[in-house]
């Protein structure tokens, strides 16, 4: 698979991960450096012979303790070695610390360190078979992984520097986000992940930095050696999740016919909490479209549950239900962390969101429940990823539930001159500012941003074409109709959906 | 420096007045000495000096060439010498027995070392025996071992030496080889009684011209004189300079005391161990200051920038006053100061006896990179 075999000197970031140097202490100022040969110097005059990019193992009289580490530090900064590797008995915070400044790597082992010479000497000098070793060694890790996180935690761990990230179209199911974004000298290596009989595939995202501790196609060799882990965990968790979906729907439709009452234990068993103050959330698609499926429901749970594994998701109709519950009301802290962490997922999928007012005990959770779902559809005005709390909502919720196309359809039939007009649009939506504003001409002209003399002109023109909103016994049906038409015009404006004809 | 109120150049004599800055001077040139013994010590010679009027210091040069000198000292710990003080008479014992042995005359007495207690037991012995004390002395400073002197280097055999206890018992030492004689004394000292009155190196002035290190006694008093008229740690640093040589290597915290049990050579009786001192302002370097029974050298970065023969001491910067070695905790700001040592020791055969090397440091000494 390889277009050349890897023969380019092995990284101190590359020996660090495998043994004896795993499970060292290591202070490393570079991983990227190369190391090109090993010398094991037990005097002060070996180590002033050392070449530039040597990986020097101290012993015996170069090893004393205090100064001489210090000094070979000095001396190992002096000759632009890439690292010195010291017993534990040598090396205390001080020494840590001057590596530091010196900019020199320091590793501090506990076994023999003639022992460790060796090793890494034919580490060094057969730097693919050393590659290899790791390889076996991450392979192992991987296969201990049963989860997903567990997984992506593996590579990111073993690929420092590297970030990796699991995408499902563009959003990140798992790992770190930084493998997704654009930079500099940095590579992007994918893999494709494929459950069996999928249709939508995830990707494993890298971005390998050129040049960079590990080579382009060690860390895609890498990916692909972690493909089977994750669609085995990605498989699994499908399963797990389904059945929990299923299991999450139908114990919420108990506790729904409950009505009011004691929270049943069986919700425990769930990881719910009910008993406490319950503040519902309503999950919603912008633009209702029947029942999701499941694909997306599992996409909204893994987004929604990051950092939250505790709630509940349960799919209702066309969106999903939440709810956090605690013991004080007015605390909404979390769920507001939550929504925040939530809003980049809620417009990748187009979502909106509504959230209910806190009520004691399963009738409030309902309560909260039916709550949420109005602020939702209030949400959905504001477009994908808003918010919506029911305590801003009011009465105006009520809005909120107009067919609007169905009254704009009135509109065609009844207002036929004026939908014709081409000025339709300011002439409706001046009249719309006139009623709210109680018939003032200056506080619509003010909202408007227009001349009042403008203002009078198109209400002139608007009751010419049949809009005669000053008509005491038309004016709630124009009222209505006049919002309804602004809210469908400005929805087909911000989104994609045609307008009615 | 003769603008400073406090410095007076070579002496003539030394009383009772000069014994605070006597003391305070003997230990800027042993600073790993607490002052365990110091009362005892500086009162009785104040006492002495009073009662026996001034002891006249002489030049070597300005002694009659055949005039029999001998070095005395203190050998063993100071906080021996605190728990049983001298009962007064056992440094004149000590000088007394090498005249019988050699049936001589001492006609002066000279410092082995001029630093700790043993700069301030020849004034003692001098008072006592009613005889002019020498400008002069062994070592310029402390080193570990008797023969570690400017004498040696001369050829001149330490022995026969005496070594006289707190109990009234005493030791004669009569060997070939120098190096021997120190062997031998330490398996006695702890028996005597942990420490011991020392007379050694009986030789006549015309030798000690050549082999002894000059006006030793009257820069100590003069250090002294500096360090108890200011505590003002920049004065202190200019004015010890001009008398000392010495100047400021770095500043800075100290931010750690290791003690580690390393590889040990058994000559030195010190325990190594290691102060790591974060400099303060400058370039911010680490410094390692390497302890034994002195400061033995000094790492920036870990490169060696002075050590033994150096004479290295910490100044306590809140203080204004020199910071001894058992003193010490992380914390505290110091001034690392390096004095050079006496052009003697930096030769190959000097630099072989008391350099980096007998120290277990192979690192070749910055002053002769």
């Amino acid at each position: 698979m390889r277009a050349r075999p890897s023969t380019s000197p092995i990284t101190l970031g590359e020996l660090a991960r495998i043994r004896p140097l795993a499970g060292a202490e290591l202070h490393l100022a570079d991983p990227a450096r190369t190391v090109e040969q090993v010398v094991l110097a037990e005097t002060f005059d070996r180590l002033r012979h050392c070449l530039p990019h040597e990986l020097v193992v101290l012993h015996d009289e170069a090893a004393t303790g205090g100064w001489s580490l210090a000094a070979a530090l000095h001396l190992a900064w002096e000759r632009n070695l890439s690292a010195v590797v010291v017993s534990r008995t040598v090396a205390g915070a001080s020494s840590a610390a001057l590596a530091e400044r010196l900019a020199m790597s320091l590793i501090v082992v506990e076994d023999d360190p003639i022992e460790v010479a060796l090793q890494l000497a034919g580490q060094v000098s057969a730097p693919a078979a050393a590659r290899a070793q790791r390889q076996a060694r991450i392979a192992e890790l991987l296969a201990e992984q049963t989860g997903i996180r567990g997984v992506l935690g593996v590579l990111n761990r073993e690929l420092q520097g590297v970030p990796v990230a699991l995408v499902v179209g563009e959003v990140v199911v798992a790992g770190q986000a930084a493998a997704l974004a654009e930079r500099p000298q940095a590579r992007q290596i994918e893999v494709e992940v494929h459950a069996a009989g999928e249709r939508s595939a995830a990707r494993l995202v890298a971005a390998a930095p050129v040049p960079g501790p590990a080579g382009v196609d060690q860390v895609a060799s890498l990916l692909r050696l972690a493909r089977p882990s994750l669609q085995a965990a990605w498989a699994r968790s499908r399963l797990d999740a389904a059945a929990r979906a299923a299991h999450e729907q139908a114990a919420f439709g108990l506790l729904r016919r409950l009505g009011d009452g004691e929270a049943p234990s069986w919700t425990a068993e769930l990881g719910w909490q009910v008993g406490l103050h319950n503040r519902a959330v309503w999950l919603a698609p912008e633009r209702p479209e029947g029942e999701p499926s499941e694909e997306v429901t599992y996409l909204i749970r893994a987004s929604w549950q990051r950092g939250h594994g505790g709630w509940p998701l349960i799919a209702e109709g066309d969106g999903w239900i939440s709810w956090h519950s605690g013991p004080d009301a007015d605390d909404v802290a979390a769920l507001r962390r939550a929504l925040t962490g939530f809003r980049d997922s809620a417009v990748a999928h187009r979502l909106v969101v509504g959230v209910g007012r806190a009520h004691e005990g399963v009738g409030g959770l309902m309560r909260s429940v039916a709550e949420a779902r109005l602020a939702a559809h209030v949400a959905r005005e504001a477009g994908a990823g808003s918010v919506q709390w029911f305590d801003q909502v009011g009465a105006a919720a009520a809005l909120a539930w107009l067919p609007t196309t169905e009254i704009a359809q009135v509109a065609d039939l009844t207002l036929a001159e004026l939908m014709a007009a081409k000025d339709r649009a300011p002439l409706v939506q001046t009249v719309l500012a006139v009623l709210d504003a109680g018939g003032s001409l200056s506080q619509a002209s003010k909202q408007l941003g227009v001349h009042r003399n403008t203002v009078l002109a198109r209400l002139a023109r608007a009751r010419q074409l049949g809009l005669t909103y000053d008509e005491p016994g038309q004016r709630l049906a124009l009222h209505v109709l006049c919002y309804a038409l602004t809210t469908l015009w400005s929805r087909s404006r911000s989104g994609s959906e045609p307008s009615p004809p | 420096m003769s603008g400073t109120a406090g410095y007076l150049g070579a002496m003539a004599s030394i009383s009772a007045e000069d014994v605070p800055a006597l003391y305070e001077g003997a230990k800027f040139y042993s600073p790993a000495v607490g002052d365990a013994g110091r009362s005892s010590v500086t009162s009785w010679l104040a006492g002495l000096l009073e009662r026996n009027g001034p002891v006249p210091l002489m030049r070597v040069e300005s002694v009659a060439p055949d005039t029999q000198c001998v070095a005395v000292c203190v050998l063993g710990s100071g906080s021996a010498m605190a728990d049983l003080p001298p009962a007064g008479d056992e440094f004149v014992l000590a000088v007394r027995q090498i005249e019988r042995l050699q049936k001589v005359r001492f006609g002066a007495v000279y410092p082995l070392a001029a630093a700790t207690i043993s700069a301030l037991v020849p004034v003692v012995t001098a008072a006592q025996l009613g005889v002019p004390l020498l400008d002069a002395d062994g070592m310029g400073r402390t080193f570990a071992l008797i023969h570690h002197t400017a004498m040696h280097l001369a050829g001149v055999s330490p022995t026969p030496l005496v070594a006289v206890g707190p109990t009234g018992e005493s030791v004669l030492v009569e060997v070939l080889s120098g190096p021997r004689a120190d062997r031998m004394l330490r398996a006695n000292v702890d028996t005597v009684g942990g420490w011991a009155a020392l007379a050694a190196y009986p030789v006549d002035a015309g030798t000690l011209r050549r082999a002894a290190l000059p006006g030793t006694m009257s820069r100590i008093t003069n250090v002294g004189r500096v360090l108890l008229e200011t505590t003002d740690p920049e004065a202190l640093v200019t004015r010890l300079g001009a008398i000392t040589g010495c100047r400021r290597v770095a500043r800075g915290r100290i931010a750690e005391l290791e003690h580690l049990s390393r590889q040990n050579d058994v000559t030195i009786p010190a325990h190594p161990s290691s102060l790591v001192v974060e400099e303060t302002g400058g370039l911010g370097r680490q410094l390692r200051i390497e302890l034994r029974s002195e400061i033995v050298a000094v790492f920036a970065d870990g490169a060696l920038i002075a050590g033994a023969p150096d004479l290295m001491c910490l100044l306590d910067v809140s203080r204004g006053a020199l910071a001894t070695l058992d003193s010490l905790e992380p914390g505290d700001l110091i001034d690392v100061l390096v004095t050079p040592a006496d052009a003697v020791w930096y030769s190959p055969e000097g630099m072989e006896m008391v350099g980096l090397a007998s120290h277990g440091i192979p690192l070749e000494h910055p002053r002769r990179r």
